[in-house]
């Protein structure tokens, strides 16, 4: 039996307002809800009718079900029933009865709740779980929102969100003895009865696993048999079982949530996994969680990478999408009608991001993924674009280069920004054969470009770390205007990056920081111990977007993902979070300090397997979905500025 | 492999003084003129041996650029040496030492002893700044100085050692609480504390250097 601690439930400013807010008067817990169980205990305190959940696009095709709260003990648990008999609605067989059935999750496994008010259709709910993971949207057919989270109020400590009035945070405690007890709880809704002294115990136990899997980093993957070494959990906790099952259930309900959101957006199933093998996947892993035998044991050949808690396994394995060969030329000719057009941006990006593309394309594509050329322009317009840019860069080019030196003599600061830049194109790949020897053309022209780029943008002139992003760039483009106005398109969105106060480098730190604490609070709170929240070990990573940690052709390949913007224009972010999290049991096993973690960070360059990490991201980002979405501030790189003001939001200390 | 004493170094200085040159002649012995320019900071290692003890160097390797030192600052902590390194044929670079030296000294512990590096010395026919310029400065500021070369290696082996030897006499002196890292001073399984190692010395040394 699970036991919580039951929290001060004394009234929320925050909640009351909400309250306000609403027009219709509401009854808290209305006692036609509640019903008592004295034969195991447990008290009904709300039951909804009409709660469903919408498993395709079509609200017709809907699953309508029951949502209940029960209190045991002092505890308080949701749960969610499909009725049984209404096969009218949708096809509904055992096994997808007991997919979508929410059973007993307990709210010390939930972190959030956020409230949904179309202006059309009806109001629902999502559910996020203290894992990352999400249940899929839950609709009041019925009403009911309100009294849903009244009730919930009033048995468990719920604070709205102060960066968005629709979300509302479980057990969010104020007081930091309670709030520490409660991440040391909640990630794998062990009792508080059982202390924290328990869950260490237990976070060795993985974390010396983690020191074994991280053994196999060099050889880029895992062999099963070090699958087959972990150390299970204790057998007769039920506690624990029951928590496994959850975040068993969780993946799977993920899973689905996946690919109702796939079909909302029309994608087809020609990519990855088949409808059919998707199905497959589910059943697999549905039958080996009813007879508690270990997933990963099965299926592990599918997925090479594991990330080291159970939760996670479970999503490389069910999330772990295969990434594709490159876009080749045969392909890409798919992509254009007879002019030139890009017929369906977004199913080019789509395919570049699951594949990346073929050396001899990039040359063609990275203009359009990095938006110099439009996706609607033909052959011929991209042409004359490139003829008419051609000029524009010439000119700007002549501004510096009509400096005489008498007249740079009395020009410091042309004299200070080309020293500098002179300094460091000399320090740029040069054991590339492009770029090696002495007197290499390429130098000069990496030297012209990052001059004129100081002239066309003298606001922001020149920083460190601009010659390594535009370095691949002129590679491929082989030309140096068109290399400048793919470099200018890319500074649109990564400038920020190079702002003398930080400040672009600042806010995705900052975001950053979010998505851990909201994808891996234990590592959150491991940072947040070890002064480590200011997530500089992640500086190089973010300001030249992982290029120093991958060899360059590796680099191009993440890069022209990345430019995709395809699950999100943050995908980078989901990159560096998958990076961590891979290596969490080593930082926190080793209790790495600040000093350790920089070091252990830097030397992880070359080592890190790009296409493994990718998959990972890729999982994380739709895991997080909107929660993640909405952790990152409007505006913070690669995004576009936004234009009321409210440009950074980094008032956070922790990061400054 | 062990060591009696782990001290932790930062490299400070503007862009293009020779930094990474400094500590990889320091390191492998040897000048590499065509480098990648740091972005963030880079790692070296080495043992060296004072007082017949093995002492081993970990030094934080810092991007010099104005721009990041924001985030550079946050590399100070800990540290038990710097090289503030500036560029012999750059007078600007010599200019900016003042500025790097309040940063160190206010994100530094106290303790941290200081080397100023005039680099480059092999270049002395483009020398925009005299060797009694660097002598000065480093006596008004109590740092310690030499002039080195990453190019010939001339005092480069010597300039890492000495700050050694200056952080390894303070501990002798009991000017450090070696049990606290944030000293930047790691004792190692064959290290034997300083005399008063485990108390919190009042640090007669204190925003100074001994040399």
């Amino acid at each position: 039996m699970l036991e919580s601690e039951l929290h001060d439930l004394s009234d929320d400013a925050d909640y009351a307002a909400s309250q306000q807010q609403g027009s219709a008067s509401m009854m808290l817990g209305s006692d036609s809800a509640k019903q008592s169980s004295p034969r195991d205990g447990a008290e009904i305190v709300f039951q909804k009718d009409n709660v469903a959940i919408h498993p395709t696009q079509f609200a017709s095709e809907r699953i309508s079900g029951r949502l209940k709260l029960i209190k045991q003990s002092s505890s308080l648990f949701m749960t969610w029933i499909p009725y049984k008999g209404h096969n009218s609605e949708a096809r509904l067989s055992d096994k997808d009865r007991s997919l979508y059935t929410i059973r007993a999750v307990p709210f010390t496994d939930i972190r959030s709740i956020r409230r949904h008010n179309p202006a059309l259709g009806w109001q629902y709910i999502i559910v996020v779980l203290s894992s990352g993971l999400a249940h899929p949207p839950l609709y009041f057919y019925s009403g009911g929102v309100k009294e849903f989270l009244a009730t919930i109020k009033q048995h468990v400590l719920l604070v709205r969100s102060a960066e968005d009035a629709n979300i509302f945070l479980v057990n969010d405690f104020q007081n930091t003895l309670q709030r520490t007890l409660s991440s040391l709880e909640l990630p794998r809704a062990v009792p508080l009865a059982c202390g924290p002294s328990d869950m260490s115990v237990d976070e060795s136990i993985l974390n010396e696993n983690q020191e074994r899997a991280d053994n196999g980093v060099n050889s880029g993957s895992l062999s099963v048999t070090q699958f087959h070494g972990r150390p299970r959990h204790k057998a007769h906790d039920p506690a624990r079982d029951l928590s496994i099952q959850v975040l068993e259930k969780f993946s799977l309900v993920t899973k689905f949530a996946r690919e109702t959101t796939s079909q909302l957006f029309g994608e087809n199933h020609s990519n990855g996994f088949s409808a059919n093998e998707r199905r497959t996947h589910i059943q697999a892993n549905l039958d080996h969680s009813k007879n508690s035998s270990n997933v990963v044991e099965n299926t592990s050949e599918k997925s090479p990478v594991a990330l080291d808690s159970h939760e996670f396994d479970n999503l490389s394995l069910i999330w772990g999408k295969p990434r594709q060969p490159p876009l080749g030329s045969e392909e890409w000719i798919i992509f254009l009608d007879s002019e030139g057009r890009v017929t369906d941006s977004e199913a080019l990006r789509k395919r570049v991001f699951y594949g990346g593309l073929d050396h001899e394309l990039r040359n063609e594509v990275w203009g359009l993924l990095l938006g110099y050329y439009p996706y609607e322009s033909t052959y011929a317009e991209r042409e004359f674009l490139k003829s008419v840019k051609k000029l524009e860069y010439e000119n700007i080019k002549n501004q510096w280069q009509s400096i005489s030196s008498a007249q740079a003599k009395r020009f410091t600061k042309f004299r200070e920004r080309k020293g500098l830049i002179e300094k460091d194109v000399v320090r740029t790949d040069r054991s590339l054969a492009f770029y090696e020897g002495d007197d290499n053309p390429n130098i000069n022209i990496l030297r012209d470009i990052l001059l004129t780029y100081s002239f066309y943008n003298f606001d922001l002139g020149y920083c460190q770390g601009m010659s390594d992003l535009l370095s691949p760039i002129l590679f491929v483009m082989d030309d140096e205007s068109e290399a400048f106005w793919c470099f200018v398109a890319l500074m649109e969105r990564l400038g920020p990056n190079f702002n003398r106060d930080q400040n672009g480098m600042h806010s995705q730190l900052f975001a950053l920081s979010k998505l851990v604490e909201l994808l891996d609070s234990p590592l959150h709170n491991y940072f947040k111990q070890r002064d480590c929240l200011n997530y500089f070990f992640c500086f190089r990573w973010i300001l030249i977007q992982f290029k120093r940690e991958f060899e360059y052709e590796k680099t191009m390949r993440l890069w022209e993902v990345l430019w995709t913007h395809y699950p999100s224009e943050h995908l980078h972010l989901y990159v560096c979070v998958a990076i961590l999290k891979r290596y969490r049991g080593k930082i926190m096993g080793e209790v790495m300090d600040f000093d350790t973690l920089l070091k252990f960070i830097n030397e992880l360059s070359g080592h890190i397997d790009l296409d493994a990490t990718l998959r990972d991201a890729e999982a994380l980002c739709i895991c997080a979905g909107e929660n993640g979405a909405a952790r990152i501030p409007p505006g913070t790189p690669p995004s576009l500025p936004v234009d009321d003001g409210s440009f950074y939001v980094q008032q956070d200390d922790e990061v400054l | 492999m062990s060591y009696a004493y782990l001290f932790k170094y930062i490299i400070i200085g503007d862009t293009g003084v020779g930094k990474s040159c400094l500590l990889l002649q320091f390191t492998d012995k040897r000048f590499q003129p065509v480098h990648d320019l740091t972005i963030g900071v880079e790692f070296g290692a080495r043992m060296i041996t004072i007082d017949n003890k093995p002492i081993k160097l970990q030094i934080w390797d810092t991007a010099g650029q104005e721009s990041f030192r924001s985030i550079t600052r946050s590399y100070y902590r800990g540290a038990a040496g710097a090289l503030l390194v500036y560029d012999i044929t750059r007078r600007e670079t010599f200019n900016h030492l003042a500025s790097w030296l309040e940063d160190a000294r206010q994100h530094a512990n106290a303790n941290m002893t200081i080397m100023l590096i005039g680099n480059k010395c092999d270049l002395a026919h483009r020398r925009a700044v005299s060797t009694e310029e660097g002598e000065q400065f480093a006596k008004e500021h109590g740092l310690i100085f030499m002039e080195a070369s990453a190019k010939t290696a001339q005092n480069v082996e010597e300039a890492f050692i000495k700050t050694a030897a200056t952080i390894y006499k303070k501990i002798q002196d009991g000017v450090f609480d070696v049990s606290n890292e944030s000293y930047g001073i790691k004792v190692g399984y064959g290290g034997i504390p300083g005399p008063s190692g485990g108390r919190d010395g009042p640090s007669a040394a204190a925003g100074g250097c001994c040399s």
